[in-house]
């Protein structure tokens, strides 16, 4: 096995994983914005006690992910750094300000009005980092950022990143969020044994669901007619992913009517995983197109292999590590306080 | 504004602000590792009311860190696209470590803050142990790739492109152990007489009770370990510097001049364009026998090298004297409380003490402020140590004035929003 591929089987878990854990953190805001920061108290605080002990570890898996990118793949960092200079500073302020909105209102709000000022900033920016995060994918799976081989950008540094995909994928990636936290949401007010919240988690579950099936839809009509090269990538390679992405979509659509919800949350989960990893496969082998690929971009093997290894040795602390940290909070045990 | 300016400015600013939440993301959990333990151990519930008390201040900063840490792993590409293209694979190894050791710091966070009614009180305890572990391997292996820039070592470049690495070796260079050394001990004065600051001025105000005493006891405790500790490892990276880095080390002493038994500066004025250093103490040859162990050997100056590759050494000068005062006045703050311990058996509450405490947390930012100053301008022009320059790394993209202005924007709101809220649970 070469050390660039299993670097990069690892990225693309640490990007999947952000997708579903991150992506069901944001959600949680998403669903604050959507409904115009009117939700009832009861509401709020169920969204803030399931995301509360884990957003912050679900966040680090995007500093893995850059991480991995900057020692692994230079000139690709480089590249990604210029040509998408004004999505990502976008994303970043709507991490930071999603962060400390949770943070302040949390620990810190005195009054009313702070808390509903904090609140409000954290919706708000929840919305805003994965639309700009997905504008930031969309625009390097579309590959028509004006990349050189070595890092360099020769486009525009402003308009450069704006393509029909990148914007689609800046709506799909807010709407990746808002499904996956709904799916999830639905699980936790049964634990949380809220009837009414049920009922509401579950009718946003499924309707985000239906319309993240037809946008999906939509997606790929898109790559076809304007992708060449993905479109590719999905025919070849990638199709199976796409398929069973379909699969699981209806699958939990099936389990949210029948009032399953773990089955949902794990459904909506792999629904969203087959697509992102069926989007990285696709995206083989290039890693910014058209300029940079894997294997124009990757670093010395011996730095290669040195990030492996250290990854192992992550595994081996963080997976009992997550383990304890899911089951302490995510389990079924009863919710006290 | 310069372009070059605007992102050195952004750079400043965003580093600066973190490393200060980064300080007390190291130290707080030692502390409240130390108050949880007391509770345990005697039971007095007092001790565990600090104990939740501070692990509601710690979420706070723990948050600010966070996100503040992930404005820098962004910022090292947004702003310096050519230096992490080039350099990324030399230093990401223990970039990936402490990627590693933040995670664990984080998934144990949300264990510890949300566990407390969920845990056996032993079990949360001892879920507090990989807080501060991690956060501790995190500044390790985080400052070894600052010292990397400092004295970079482990690679072949070819072209501009790094063909072959060794990512220990550039991990183990020169500056990594006394940086690192220097950094966590920054980080428990800051933390340590921080947190001292904050409860004399409580007890200034009247409130003496048990709680605060003991808060202020264990605040100035961990400042006055770290105090003498740190004066030895500052002398430690000064030697480091003068021979690893010999234009740092005459722009942080204002020393112009190539010269046999150079006199140690105490303040003083550099003026860059007479060369000379102006009002300052001089003691003959003290600079040279720190610097080599003998009072009479050569100390090389700035003139060495060009002007164009010199530090602003003004700058340089005048932060190092603010770091060295500041470390002194923590010092003097140890040795009085040590002494006091011994002769008296108690910490001493007199007014003068308390307020000179006080003083002592904004002083600690202050020096570890002016000391992150020292060695990142005194590195200037370069970003890698005569390897890159970073006039070189500096990105193309447009408008980094007003993403500056904005980063001012967004800094202020985030410290006007952190002093809010602890604040508010100082209140609570």
């Amino acid at each position: 096995m070469e050390p660039d591929l299993l670097l990069l089987g690892v990225m693309l878990t640490g990007v999947t994983l952000y997708a579903l854990l991150g992506g069901a953190d944001f959600g949680g805001g998403v669903w604050e914005f959507n409904t115009a920061l009117r939700a009832p108290e009861k509401e709020r605080a169920l969204i803030y006690r399931a995301i509360g002990p884990v957003w912050e570890a679900n966040h680090v898996w995007l500093i893995f992910v850059l991480v991995g990118l900057f020692a692994g793949f230079p000139s690709a960092f480089a590249a990604i750094c210029r040509a998408l200079w004004v999505p990502l500073l976008l994303a970043l302020t709507g991490i930071v300000f999603r962060g400390v909105g949770f943070a302040f209102r949390s620990y810190a709000a005195d009054s009313v009005r702070e808390k509903a000022l904090w609140g409000a900033v954290f919706a708000f920016a929840s919305t805003a980092a994965p639309f700009f995060l997905g504008a930031a994918a969309g625009a390097i799976l579309h590959g028509r950022l004006d990349v050189t081989s070595d890092g360099g950008f020769e486009g525009d540094y402003l308009t450069g990143w704006v393509s029909s995909l990148s914007v689609f994928s800046a709506f799909f990636g807010v709407g990746i969020c808002a499904y996956l936290a709904a799916a999830f949401m639905t699980r936790e007010a049964r634990l949380a044994g809220d009837a009414p919240l049920i009922k509401v988690w579950r009718l946003r579950a499924m309707a985000s669901g239906l319309w993240m099936g037809v946008l999906s839809a939509l997606g790929i009509g898109l790559i076809a007619a304007d992708v060449p090269h993905l479109w590719e990538g999905f025919k070849t390679r990638a199709w199976p992913l796409i398929a069973g992405s379909a699969v699981a979509g209806c699958f939990s659509l099936w389990a949210l009517w029948r009032s399953r919800f773990t089955g949902a949350a794990l459904g909506a989960a792999a629904t969203v995983a087959s697509v992102v990893v069926g989007a990285g496969v696709a995206l083989y082998p290039d890693l910014v197109p058209p300029a940079i690929s894997i294997e124009s971009a990757r670093a010395p093997r011996e730095v290669l292999w040195a990030l492996v290894a250290c990854v192992i040795a992550g595994v081996g602390v963080l997976t009992p590590s997550m383990i304890l940290l899911f089951r302490l909070f995510k389990g079924k045990k009863p919710e006290d306080a | 504004m310069e372009p070059l300016l605007a992102a050195r400015l952004q750079m400043a600013l965003t580093l600066g602000f973190h490393i200060i939440f980064a300080c007390f993301g190291m130290g707080l959990p030692i502390l409240l590792l130390v108050a949880e333990g007391r509770y345990l151990k005697t039971g007095d519930p007092e001790w565990k009311a600090l104990a939740r008390r501070w692990s509601k201040a710690f979420a706070v900063l723990f948050a600010v860190g966070a996100v503040s840490g992930t404005v820098l792993s962004f910022e090292l590409g947004l702003l310096w696209p050519r230096f992490m293209g080039t350099f990324g694979p030399v230093i990401g190894l223990p970039f990936s470590l402490e990627a590693i050791a933040f995670f664990v710091e984080a998934i144990f966070a949300g264990i510890y803050l949300y566990g407390w009614d969920r845990l056996s009180p032993r079990a949360h305890w001892l879920s507090g142990f990989p807080i501060a572990i991690a956060g501790l391997a995190s500044a390790v292996f985080v400052v070894t790739a600052n010292a990397w820039m400092n004295c970079p070592q482990g690679f072949t470049l070819r072209g501009g492109k790094v063909i072959a690495a060794e990512p220990v070796s550039a991990m183990l260079n020169p500056a990594s152990g006394p940086q690192v050394v220097h950094m966590v001990l920054a980080a428990g004065l800051v933390c340590g007489f921080g947190v001292a600051s904050i409860y004399a001025a409580a007890r200034l105000r009247g409130n003496d009770s048990p709680r605060v005493r003991r808060a202020m006891m264990l605040g100035l405790a961990m400042g006055a370990l770290c105090a003498p500790l740190q004066a030895v490892s500052g002398d430690w990276a000064a030697r480091t510097v003068a021979r690893t880095q010999p234009v740092k080390f005459a722009a942080l002493e204002g020393q112009f001049k190539t010269e046999a038994g150079a006199p140690l500066r105490i303040g003083g004025l550099p003026d860059p364009e007479t060369e000379t250093t102006r009002y300052a103490i001089e003691i003959p040859g003290g600079l040279s026998w720190l610097a080599h162990g003998d009072a009479g050997k050569v100390v090389e100056g700035l003139d060495r090298v060009s002007r164009a590759d010199r530090p602003p050494v003004v700058v340089v000068h005048l932060a190092f004297q603010l770091m060295i005062g500041a470390g002194l006045f923590l010092l003097a703050i140890a040795f009085w409380t040590g002494g006091s311990l011994i002769v008296r058996r108690k910490i001493p509450a007199t007014r003068p003490f308390l307020w000179l405490v006080v003083l002592a947390g904004p002083l600690a930012v202050i020096g570890l402020e002016a000391g992150w100053i020292v060695t990142e301008v005194g590195r200037q022009p370069w970003i890698v140590q005569g390897v890159m320059r970073t006039r070189e790394a500096v990105t193309d993209a447009p408008g980094i004035g007003w993403a500056f202005a904005a980063a001012l924007f967004i800094y202020a709101t985030l410290t006007t929003g952190t002093l809010v809220a602890l604040r508010h649970l100082a209140r609570k």
